[in-house]
């Protein structure tokens, strides 16, 4: 009976070997910690004073300044009254709802996270899209970040960084950094191959090829990892905001939690707005500087 | 015909004393996603299921959906710990409209909330366990954000106790002291943050609670605010949003009942006869919560650890029979 017993029950590991794997991986995690822990996150200060700055730059300037800048960067970004005038009623309704702080938390955090993910994630992308076997390698690290649950992780770079900006910030980086990654690495391969060789023919140099022909023909695609990034880190702020980065995700939480629906729908519908301004404004910007192709092509 | 009625009515009520146990039926358990309440909860599963003959299944729960839960829809049955403050009205209402019955105390002693600091600070300097030794070495207490600053770390984003310890933070004018009481987002936020401080041996100051995992296995020292503990005042205005004036006051010791519904409590009277019984001092459970996180028990690991060595305690909770069917099949784990 209990020999056969395996056919019926998937044979498990013993719970005491089980428990040792436990025990030593935690131990190592946590010896880990407490040697390297003080040097990692004196690295993080630097970015960490960055981000109390930026913030306290945005929450502290008057608020009319900060919207007339926000609309001249809409306007002068796209051209179109009609946008910057919806971004401004956007922007007085969120000073009127009293939101104004919060939003301006979230927006600085989320920008230096967009920055962050832009400047790291298009030279992964580069790199992805000159060699298969680099190719081969991020692809699985990529999925592991988009589909591990954010939990998983957050709580260990806590013990690791403290709870606050620095963790908020890495978690958003490594949920919302794979859409730029992959489509940068797209859209230099889907670059057309005798374009390509028509720039080698004419004696361009591998870096020539790269910014004077690959990078400017794949920026659509680009620009759209960009938006999907822009939209993810948005879509992670309520999760930063249980490791106690403010902002608007915090009144998310407490409105959930006690079950007030409208002050969750207000503030969700500011971290709406917030996106369709980062947005609308990346994208025009993108098409801007595209503008020559649809000359040519017409 | 009368007497025909009569011996009907006698049988049926023999039938029902004999078959108490299989009239339990299914019984769901609401499993807490926190460590004392889920060995509570497994248990209560063995217990009910070897002793009463019921058919108990857990199901994952957590303090507000499963009150809400038990008193709107009378789903789980049996909720073995329930920190009865957060949900008071709640709860009371449905004791009124004789929807749920509040068991006993899974927690004799009462839960115990408050302000702590690690114990290696408090041997270091023995001041530290008064507020006044907190506030005079406030520069120990480091904000994460602003150096210029000290830390409280407070209740998560909208916990009952984010209103109580906003109070108090005010009322011992923590922030003159240089404090800001910083909201750490969840209880998996606020349990890191007391995990990295223990590790690097940093400061720490905040909101806790006991019995819990954590501080079975960090040593906290809680911190005396002064004043002694002011009930009245405490219900009145500590625990209320809109409290004016709010006075220093120690945390008096939290309810933690056992709650069931009224129709498991009338379909199972034995059954229920036992959780009204079945209850832990907070150090046996600070004691099997340690050996849990020692061991990375999960809660059915913790029950047989708890239920086989400590015979003498649970054997008291049921009948003797009942304790018979429970030793035969613990023995046969």
């Amino acid at each position: 009976m209990s020999k056969a017993s395996w056919l019926v029950d998937f044979p498990q590991m013993d719970r005491a070997d089980l428990l040792f794997i436990r025990k030593t991986l935690d131990g190592a995690y946590k010896n880990f910690s407490r040697s390297y822990g003080d040097v990692i996150e004196s690295l993080f200060d630097p970015l960490l004073y960055f981000l109390v700055w930026f913030e306290k730059l945005l929450v502290n300037s008057p608020w009319w300044i900060i919207i007339a800048i926000i609309c001249g960067l809409v306007f002068s970004a796209t051209r179109s009254w009609k946008l910057t005038l919806g971004v401004l009623i956007a922007f007085l309704l969120i000073g009127y709802f009293g939101m104004w702080e919060n939003t301006m938390r979230t927006m600085s955090i989320i920008f230096v996270c967009t920055l962050i993910s832009i400047a790291v994630g298009i030279p992964i992308g580069i790199m992805m899209s000159r060699s298969d076997r680099a190719q081969s390698i991020v692809t699985p690290i990529l999925d592991i970040m988009q589909t591990m649950p954010a939990f998983v992780y957050l709580i260990p770079v806590v013990m690791l960084l403290g709870i606050g900006k620095v963790p908020g910030v890495i978690a958003v980086v490594i949920y919302a950094i794979p859409p730029v990654i992959r489509l940068t690495n797209l859209g230099i391969r889907l670059v057309d191959k005798e374009v390509l060789e028509a720039a080698t023919a004419y004696g361009a140099s591998s870096r020539q090829r790269l910014f004077g022909v690959q990078l400017p023909l794949a920026l659509p695609t680009i620009m759209a990892g960009i938006n999907q990034t822009i939209m993810m880190a948005l879509a992670m702020v309520v999760i930063a905001s249980m490791i106690g980065v403010k902002g608007l995700g915090q009144p998310v939480l407490r409105s959930i939690t006690n079950q007030y629906f409208t002050i969750g729908l207000f503030n969700g519908l500011a971290i709406v707005a917030l996106a369709i301004v980062f947005d609308r404004v990346s994208q025009a910007y993108g098409k801007r500087t595209q503008r020559h192709l649809e000359g040519a092509q017409q | 015909m009368k007497r025909l009625l009569g011996a009907a009515l006698i049988l049926m009520g023999m039938a029902g004393t004999a078959n108490a146990a299989s009239d339990c039926g299914k019984v769901t358990i609401a499993d807490m996603n926190w460590n004392s309440a889920t060995v509570l909860a497994n248990i209560d599963k063995f217990i009910l299921q070897n002793g009463y003959g019921c058919d108990a299944e857990l199901v994952p729960g957590d303090t507000m959906p499963t009150g809400t839960s038990m008193t709107e829809k009378g789903e789980p049955d049996i909720a073995p710990e329930l920190w009865s403050n957060a949900i008071k009205a709640a709860l009371d209402k449905g004791v009124a409209e004789k929807r749920l019955r509040y068991a006993g105390k899974s927690l004799s002693d009462g839960g115990e909330e408050g302000f702590w600091v690690p114990e290696y600070m408090v041997k270091k300097d023995p001041s530290l366990a008064t507020i006044a030794g907190v506030i005079a070495n406030a520069k120990l207490f480091k904000h994460p954000e602003d150096p210029d600053k000290s830390a409280m770390m407070g209740c998560p984003a909208g916990w009952n106790c984010q209103i109580s310890t906003t109070n108090l933070f005010k009322a011992l004018n923590l922030g003159k002291a240089g404090f800001e009481l910083i909201d750490p987002g969840s209880g998996a936020g606020l349990a890191g943050s007391i995990a990295k401080a223990y590790e690097r041996g940093e400061g720490w100051f905040g909101y806790y609670w006991a019995p819990t995992a954590i501080l079975g296995k960090y040593k906290m020292v809680k911190v005396d605010t002064g004043n002694g503990i002011n009930v009245e005042h405490f219900r009145n205005c500590t625990t209320k949003p809109d409290c004016e004036n709010p006075i220093v006051t120690m945390y008096p010791p939290a309810a933690v009942h056992t709650i069931t519904t009224e129709s498991f409590a009338s379909r199972a009277p034995e059954a229920y006869k036992y959780l009204t019984k079945r209850s832990f001092k907070n150090a046996e459970m600070n004691e099997l919560l340690a050996w849990m996180e020692q061991n990375q028990a999960d809660g059915n690991v913790a029950m047989e650890q708890y239920l086989k060595n400590n015979e003498a305690i649970w054997t008291t909770w049921v009948p003797a029979d009942v304790a018979a069917k429970v030793k035969k099949a613990l023995a046969a784990l």
